[in-house]
């Protein structure tokens, strides 16, 4: 089985997971290892964004949503992401440009967690909740289909984010996992310090570029290895023709799990990520 | 130390002689005088709560329900037959079985069906006895009322007089003396017992009761109601009666919002009506405009009202003061029923109302509408009394000690260093303690502290600054005060001993530090970033410790459950299936008008969860419907607390419970959220028939 056959059969447990409600079994205290919404019919897990949230709210510091979320990227830190998220999965599917990333961009996922907690904060509202492409997915649309939810101005407001998100999506590939998913940016702070992660084997790195032309995130796999933007999807290794890359559970420090020394001198002309 | 013991034990024998036995008998009918039977609501379930087969005819609904008496559990499933008869089958012999046999003769009103029956209460270490229940169902219902008590009727003799004693089961467990049952003593003697929940002789089990001179207190009770016994006490003034005949005690207070001073004994040789309400109450609502219109037709001729609003939320209050023009005083401390004048009224439901004669002796109590116009002109009418007819202070007899003073019989102190001792006042009297001072008797150096005035019903802790002795010794915190009653003033000198002990300095009380938590966690995400090779395994190892610390502490502060309920709850204005309403409803005067003409009856179960921000707004709306009609009554369920009975009554969505959504308890109708809910509800009113 090929890495990304494996990787697909993780991600569809991350879609059964999500639609586990269907079975029967109601809403646990189970926080989900990504986004989904837990207002959806289906689900039985609580979305750690939401949670947090409803926490700062009620006047109290989420000790059992930092404990988890803590918990889950020391295991897989943005692996969750690439290997198991829903919403990532759609965004895998619909992955069709892989641009280079914006760095500069990067902290603004951070900024959606920070703004998140603060407008939960100083205004008591679930405002990310009432954006989120997630909640617009698996709970307007749905709700409304169950007769609960009427076409209106936040319904709207809904489904318009999800439209913008999906457009991203389209045009940049993992759009929402690179710049805007909140809990992709919680994840990010463990990614370095996470068990599960890309190894390179830097003498056998020939520096040609073709992990980043495969990157779905736009990075540099062999010279950004586990930073805070590799969602660990194994994209990067599938392409490597020297086998320099390699994905798995390793110990965090440990040899190969650091950036090539050398970074910083330029890529071989071909090897050069393409431009959009 | 075995002296002390041996001391107690005789202490304690000396007592229970001295007590009292009084032996008790089911009450005969009519005994009890003029109180209410205790009534507990219970909730009905779809299934019993344990395996009971049941050998009856085919029912179109079933609700269980569990009577527990003592250590015996009667289950009983109230049933509707297919033509709508209700019945009502309890398992007397506990067989687990409910045949024919035990079905109970039920007597059935308009609205509701009556069962009485008799059952055997098995108390813990007592005797089984006969238990005469009745139970009551509102048809339609998913609960049902338990009635009864089972009063315990004895005599007791109090200086060659016999009066009347009464104990009830007032939590209807079927074991005497449990927490919510009480007792009642003719202490008037005039053959008629007082006990309604603010009648001046109705007792919780550890107060204590005054015949003439006399105080006494209950210093053991039968579990089976056999017997009880009384102990003397130290004086306790008897309890003021709120009955006819007798004067209002003095009310006191600062207008709101005016802040004019208003006391009751300044309207002596005016009718002055005590009026208790709140601006949530639908008849309370209701009566305002008849209010309004007696009080501009009769304030000349020397009518007065006065309101005591059990309002918690100042905003609320205000805006109907304004949009009412109510023209007289109104008191007003935020504290709903813990409302200090509430306390000295024993307020226990509003509307409440005394209306005064012009010498300030309660006339009549609880009269509305054209009952009440009629006798305010009877009153009005009746001669002006003498300006020289001094009001007539409340009789509360001996000057007794108002202020409880509270403080550790042994207080641990250690060596060094001066420490804080906290002595808690707490004034159980509504009349001000003034000019409190507080001392410390028996140290080396003597410390005092002016408190200044305690309010009626406040309390105060008074903290001491305080230098350890040499050795242990005894002491005592001392305080004096004094407070008045009408014109007359006492000083008060009370004390408390207090055993002073050489102990270890003091010590911060452990627990988790929770916020070491969360620097350790922001310390090694920082590190782990900067950090490389080693350090950063190190810096993981750190990391999964922290993790597991902080989700210890999460689980042990309930937040997993936590997290569970929210997710089991949709909060329609959370998710953005709607937009969030914040602002206060307001009807419209075509709305107010509508709800006003409903003729039938109609009640309104609103659902909501604490974090639901579009709930008040449900919960506000409705409260102004059943304002606009009293027809239309209400109740508030917190779905996260009641889960299951939102989901019996269908509030649910894929298995989730939804908020805000109101039940039309008459036809089943759910209104879900907040969009066009005045319409909606208008609309669910008029499929009531």
């Amino acid at each position: 089985m090929t890495l990304r056959a494996f990787r697909r059969g993780t991600q569809s447990l991350g879609i059964l997971l999500g639609v586990l409600g269907a079975t029967g079994i109601g809403m646990t205290h189970l926080i989900f290892p990504g986004l989904h919404c837990y207002a959806c019919p289906l689900a039985i897990t609580v979305c750690p964004i939401g949670l947090m949230q409803h926490l700062i709210i009620s006047g109290t510091v989420p000790f059992y949503f930092l404990g988890t979320v803590a918990a889950y990227g020391l295991l897989l830190g943005r692996g969750w992401c690439g290997w198991f998220c829903p919403f990532g999965t759609v965004n895998d599917l619909l992955s069709f440009r892989k641009v280079r990333f914006v760095r500069a961009l990067s902290p603004l996922k951070l900024l959606v967690l920070v703004g998140t907690g603060v407008a939960a904060w100083r205004l008591a509202d679930t405002w990310f909740c009432k954006l989120c492409p997630v909640g617009s997915l698996t709970a307007s649309l749905p709700y409304l289909g169950l007769g609960v939810a009427e076409v209106n101005a936040p319904f709207l407001l809904h489904l318009a984010t999800l439209a913008a998100v999906v457009g991203g999506m389209v045009l940049i590939s993992r759009f929402w996992c690179r710049y805007l998913c909140p809990m992709g940016g919680l994840l990010s702070l463990f990614n370095r310090v996470s068990f599960f992660g890309l190894r390179l084997r830097g003498e056998r790195c020939t520096e040609c570029g073709l992990c980043a032309r495969s990157c779905p995130m736009g990075i540099e796999p062999h010279r950004k290895i586990n930073s805070a933007d590799c969602i660990k999807c194994g994209e990067c290794v599938g392409s490597c023709p020297t086998t320099a890359l390699s994905i798995g559970f390793s110990l965090p420090g440990a040899r190969g799990r650091d950036p090539l020394r050398s970074a910083g001198s330029p890529p071989r002309a071909d090897g050069v990520p393409p431009r959009q | 130390m075995r002296v002390l013991l041996a001391a107690l034990v005789l202490w304690s024998a000396w007592g229970l002689a001295l007590g009292e036995e009084v032996r008790l008998a089911p009450a005969p009918e009519g005994i009890a005088g003029d109180w209410a039977q205790p009534l507990v609501p219970l909730r009905l379930k779809a299934t019993p709560a344990q395996a009971v087969r049941f050998d009856g005819p085919p029912l179109a609904l079933s609700q269980w329900g569990e009577v527990t008496l003592g250590t015996a559990h009667y289950p009983f499933l109230l049933g509707v037959r297919a033509d709508g008869q209700a019945d009502l089958w309890v398992d007397r012999n506990r067989d687990q079985v409910l045949s024919g046999d035990e079905l109970v003769a039920g007597a059935r009103a308009p609205e509701y069906v009556v069962w009485e029956l008799e059952l055997q209460a098995t108390p813990a270490g007592g005797e089984a006895f006969p238990y005469p229940l009745t139970v009551l169902w509102p048809v339609g219902r998913g609960y049902v009322y338990l009635l009864g008590g089972a009063p315990r009727h004895g005599e007791l003799e109090v200086d060659g007089a016999r009066v009347a004693f009464v104990l009830v089961d007032g939590d209807l467990d079927g074991t005497y003396g449990t927490k919510g049952d009480f007792y009642a003593v003719d202490v008037d003697g005039d053959g008629i017992i007082h006990g309604d929940p603010d009648g001046h002789e109705r007792f919780a089990l550890t107060e204590a009761f005054t015949v003439g001179r006399e105080s006494y207190r209950l210093s053991r009770i039968h579990p089976g109601g056999a017997s009880v016994t009384l102990t003397p006490t130290g004086y306790v003034p008897p309890k003021p009666p709120l009955i006819p005949g007798f004067p209002a005690p003095e009310v006191r207070f600062t207008a709101f919002p005016d802040g004019d001073p208003v006391a009751l004994s300044d309207l002596r040789g005016k009718i002055v009506l005590v009026d208790f309400w709140a601006t949530w109450c639908g008849p309370c609502m209701a009566e305002l405009p008849h209010l309004r219109e007696l009080y501009a037709a009769h304030h000349d001729a020397g009518f007065e009202i006065i309101g005591l609003s059990l309002d918690t939320s100042e905003r609320e209050l205000r805006t109907v003061l304004d949009t009412e023009g109510i023209p007289w005083p109104v008191a007003f401390e935020g504290r709903s029923w813990d409302n200090s004048l509430a306390q000295l009224y024993r307020v226990y439901q509003i509307p409440t109302s005394y209306l005064l004669d012009r010498d300030g002796i309660i006339r009549y109590r609880d009269l509305h509408g054209e009952e009440l116009a009629e006798k305010l002109a009877e009153l009005l009418a009746a001669a002006t009394p003498e300006p020289e007819m001094a009001p007539a202070p409340v009789a509360f007899g001996l000057p007794v000690p108002i202020l409880e003073i509270v403080v550790p019989p042994e207080v641990s102190l250690a060596a060094g260093e001066p420490q804080v001792l906290a002595v808690k006042l707490i004034n159980t009297a509504p009349y001000d303690a003034e000019d409190v001072k507080v001392s410390v008797q028996g140290l080396p150096i003597q410390v005092e502290l002016e408190v200044g005035t305690i309010p009626a019903f406040g309390a105060r802790v008074a903290e001491l600054s305080v230098a350890p002795p040499a050795a242990p010794q005894s002491g005592s915190v001392e305080v004096v005060y004094h407070y008045c009653i009408g014109d007359s003033c006492f000083q008060i000198e009370d004390a408390v001993e207090v055993a002073f002990a050489l102990g270890e300095p003091a010590r911060q009380p452990s627990g988790i530090p929770v916020g070491w938590i969360l620097i350790a966690l922001g310390v090694g995400l920082v590190l782990a970033v900067v950090l490389r090779g080693r350090g950063l395994f190190i810096i993981a190892l750190w990391l999964v410790g922290v993790a597991g610390a902080s989700l210890a502490v999460g689980i042990l502060r309930g937040q997993a459950t936590q997290a569970e309920r929210i997710g089991s709850v949709l909060c329609t204005a959370c998710v953005g299936i709607e937009e969030v309403r914040t602002e206060a409803p307001t009807l419209s005067p075509a709305e107010r008008e509508a709800f006003a003409a409903f003729r039938g009856s109609a009640h309104l179960v609103v659902f909501h969860t604490p974090w639901c921000r579009s709930c008040p707004y449900a919960q506000a709306l409705v409260a102004e419907v059943a304002r606009a009609n009293p027809r239309i009554s209400y109740e508030l369920v917190d779905a996260d607390q009641d889960r299951e009975r939102a989901l019996a009554a269908g509030i649910a969505a894929a298995g989730k419970v939804v908020v805000p959504a109101i039940l039309v308890a008459e036809t089943g109708r759910i209104l879900v959220g907040t969009s066009d809910l005045s319409a909606r509800i208008l609309a669910a009113l008029g499929e009531i028939r």
